[in-house]
């Protein structure tokens, strides 16, 4: 009897990491992966832990695999291009404890800024790239990831869809290879790259590469599926793969690659031989393709499905019929008879967010916007934030702004937030830089004690504002005050009147002025308070409570009254009592006299 | 037996993939071949969410393809109205009279839709509804809304209430177990 259980993509990459043999990991958190790291807390064999960024991440996972230790760094697309220093150096040594970079893509670009292909990693960095197609292949290629990682000496990268990572399926669990490391064995031209050491290398990889090309030729996990006829071949790898399976299409073959880098291209130019028509089926950007038609090979794969955005089944029936392999395909009718309004993410209830967006937009400000949840003051009703570009990005691009409106006279004060987890993860460099300007820019510190986009990792600031909290923990003013920035106000956000003037006043000064916001994320430190009402009949449908865009209010007919009142959801609402502080007339008032206190 | 094919449509916060997760659990410990997908990350700041689950003897992708949906768990009106269009003709549609105001409409720029129910109705599907909040509310706790809404969905799939109440059990915090159970129970005889 097996042992099934249903895991999640991500969960299988855990799993596989643990039957493997892995024994330390790390990682940032960013959607489409953040569970991977998270689930392997279950595993006590394992050391895991959030890093600060992806660099360090990275860091951290090749620490351990000189110290001959199975390791694993596992992030979203993006964050590769933080770690990506070290990483394109470590390449070249010769890997000695088996190393996987585990990279979520997100076509559709969900929850991302932007939507790179992350396979040109692989090829940039002369490694292996798998592409797992269900949790159970996730599973198996983690296990499969760290032995090629150690026969080649190379670092492995497993290429995760979003759509994958949160895909769940029965995975059959096996038991974990117990693996113990040698420990960290100096050699001195293995891993201190420097000329003459690193010159050697180039030739290394090369090599590399060439005996992985030559294992991938026969590679158990490129699977030909042999249909019917010989008019078409479909190249694929990944979760596309099941999609395609879905057409049950029994004239065609498959060739479904597990290693899509180096491609088995001797194994794949003979099996052309045999067919009409070479079809590439492949998510994102024709990185297959390309390398087929590099090695003449007529393949054709992105004049039939969009390089863009998430292939769906039908996508894939469309591609196929315009390549002629479908027969008697007829596009479903869509009922196109109604237009469905939208719905966009908000800021949640008690969101401590809120004041700061509505301080910013009635004062009309510059906002250089960063990376977190309030990435969503770029949103209506706010649109307040004017760019989003990366990680730390708002200060730089801060500075750089504010300097070129001085040179051509149009000064104007320009603001930039930034989030704790964010000013942790890449934003202390950009503060030194700021710390001695002397153009007019105040950055807004939403210190919210939490990695609040990706589910409530904690930063360094937990512990600092929730005393009870075991360990680390360290106040971002004090790291400010000794960078020698003296201009730092803290402010507590719910007392509105008092944030707006310090924020207002702040843009008044020139050089760098800060301000740090307390409140803590609503989600993660739930708000213990009555909920707010309002009294229809003081109420002046003035709208400024509308302004603060909360999602329990909105305005409505009140019987007798002859236009709207708003109106405030009382299962909804958790008190912040923000929306009773910019009430003109004292409308909204708290159902009770409790108190509101962030607790955990 | 053939691929059985479910939607689930609701806004973030209404527990959809917890709801997502207990079907799979189940639909496994019944024997059958199980995949679902789910939309998290940016979608849970109040956006929408949408979640699908697919068994029978053997299922490739956890995607529904077009046109095939046969059940739909729709936890909130708007959100059940988007994702009918993915559903097979006079597919069921298990219709939470629920209503949050997305962005837009809470800012006056968009009105929220009028008689969703009606017009699936008059689409062609068999809507059954309920008030699952109100239903909770009742048993002592709003949060047990989308088992509720589980215990209603429950009546149209091919699983033994033991297995359910088995795999609730595992799946929610240990102090809620007994508001859930009646939360279930209440759903499957509403």
């Amino acid at each position: 009897m097996t042992n099934k259980k249903i895991l999640t993509g991500n969960e299988a990459i855990s799993r596989g990491f643990f039957e493997g043999g892995g024994m330390i990991a790390s990682s940032y958190p960013g959607s489409p992966t953040v569970q991977i790291l998270d689930s392997l807390k279950q595993y006590e064999e394992i050391y895991s832990d959030w890093g600060t960024n992806e660099k360090v991440a990275m860091e951290i996972a090749i620490g351990g695999s000189i110290s001959g230790a199975r390791s694993m760094v596992s992030m979203k697309h993006v964050g590769v291009n933080i770690a990506s220093d070290p990483f394109m150096t470590f390449t070249q040594t010769k890997t000695k404890g088996g190393l996987l970079l585990v990279v979520g893509d997100d076509p559709g670009l969900s929850s991302s800024q932007n939507e790179q292909d992350s396979r040109f990693w692989g090829k940039f960095a002369n490694i292996p790239i798998l592409d797992p197609g269900s949790p159970q292949e996730a599973k198996d290629f983690a296990i499969e990831g760290l032995k090629i990682s150690e026969k080649f000496h190379t670092p492995v990268l497993i290429r995760i869809m979003s759509r994958l990572c949160h895909c769940r399926s029965a995975v059959e669990l096996l038991d974990r290879e117990e693996f113990v490391p040698e420990g960290f064995v100096a050699e001195q031209g293995r891993y201190s790259m420097l000329p003459p050491y690193s010159n050697t290398q180039q030739h290394f990889m090369k090599e590399r590469m060439e005996k992985l090309q030559n294992f991938n030729e026969d590679y158990k996990y490129n699977l030909l599926e042999e249909g019917l006829g010989k008019d078409f071949l479909i190249i694929t790898s990944g979760l596309i793969y099941e999609s395609l399976k879905e057409l049950e299409l029994e004239n065609i073959s498959i060739l479904k690659l597990g290693m899509i880098w180096p491609l088995p291209i001797q194994k794949i130019k003979k099996l052309c031989e045999e067919y009409s028509n070479i079809i590439v089926l492949e998510e994102l950007l024709p990185f297959i393709e390309e390398q087929l038609k590099i090695n003449e090979i007529s393949a054709k794969g992105k004049e039939y499905f969009s390089f863009t955005g998430e292939l769906t089944i039908e996508d894939v029936k469309r591609g196929l019929n315009k390549a002629g392999v479908l027969n008697n395909y007829t596009e479903l009718e869509v009922s196109q008879n109604e237009e469905i309004i939208t719905r966009t993410p908000m800021l949640c209830s008690g969101c401590p967010h809120r004041p700061v967006f509505h301080i910013l937009k009635a004062n009309n400000a510059t906002v250089i916007g960063d990376i977190g949840c309030y990435s969503l003051g770029m949103n209506e009703p706010f649109e307040v934030h004017k760019t989003n570009i990366s990680m730390g990005a708002s200060l730089g691009m801060a500075l750089g702004v504010a300097t070129i409106q001085s040179k051509i006279k149009k000064q104007k004060p320009i603001v930039a937030t930034i989030g704790d987890g964010t000013f942790f993860h890449s934003g202390m460099t950009g503060f030194i830089q700021l710390a001695k300007t002397t153009e007019n820019i105040t950055v807004i510190i939403m210190d919210n004690r939490t990695t609040a986009m990706t589910g409530g990792q904690n930063t360094p600031t937990t512990g600092d504002y929730f005393k009870e909290e075991v360990g680390y923990h360290c106040s971002i003013p004090d790291i400010l005050k000794s960078f020698g920035i003296v201009d730092i106000i803290v402010v507590d956000q719910f007392k509105y009147k008092e944030t707006k003037e310090s924020i207002n006043n702040a843009m008044k000064r020139t050089g760098l002025s800060v301000i740090v916001t307390t409140r803590p994320c609503a989600l993660n430190f739930k708000i213990k308070s009555s909920h707010f009402y309002v009294d229809e009949n003081i109420c002046i449908s003035c709208r400024s409570c509308i302004r603060t865009n909360c999602p329990p209010i909105s305005m409505k007919m009140y019987p007798g009254h002859e236009k709207k009142n708003s109106y405030i959801n009382p299962d909804m609402c958790v008190g912040c009592s923000v929306c009773s502080q910019v009430c003109p007339v004292g409308a909204i008032k708290c159902s009770s006299e409790t108190v509101q206190e962030g607790v955990k | 037996m053939s691929v059985k094919n479910i939607y689930l449509a609701g806004v973030g916060g209404q527990g959809l993939v917890l709801t997502t997760e207990i079907i799979v659990e189940v639909a496994f410990s019944e024997g059958y071949d199980v995949k679902s997908n789910d939309v998290i990350g940016l979608s849970q700041r109040g956006g929408k969410v949408w979640g699908s689950i697919r068994f029978g003897e053997k299922v490739h992708s956890a995607l529904i393809p077009k046109g095939e949906g046969d059940l739909l768990l729709a936890m909130e009106e708007l959100e059940g109205l988007r994702l009918s269009e993915s559903l097979k003709n006079g597919a069921k549609i298990i219709f939470n009279k629920e209503i949050i105001f997305p962005n837009r409409v809470l800012i006056e720029k968009d009105e929220y839709p009028q008689n969703i129910r009606e017009g699936l109705i008059e689409k062609g599907y068999e809507v059954i509804s309920l008030n699952a909040k109100e239903i909770s509310r009742e048993l002592g706790n709003i949060k047990t809304e989308n088992i509720v809404l589980l215990g209603r969905l429950s009546r149209y799939l091919p699983f033994k209430e033991e297995t359910w109440l088995k795999v609730i059990e595992i799946k929610v915090p240990a102090k809620t177990v007994e508001v859930n159970f009646s939360a279930f129970k209440a759903g499957r005889l509403a």
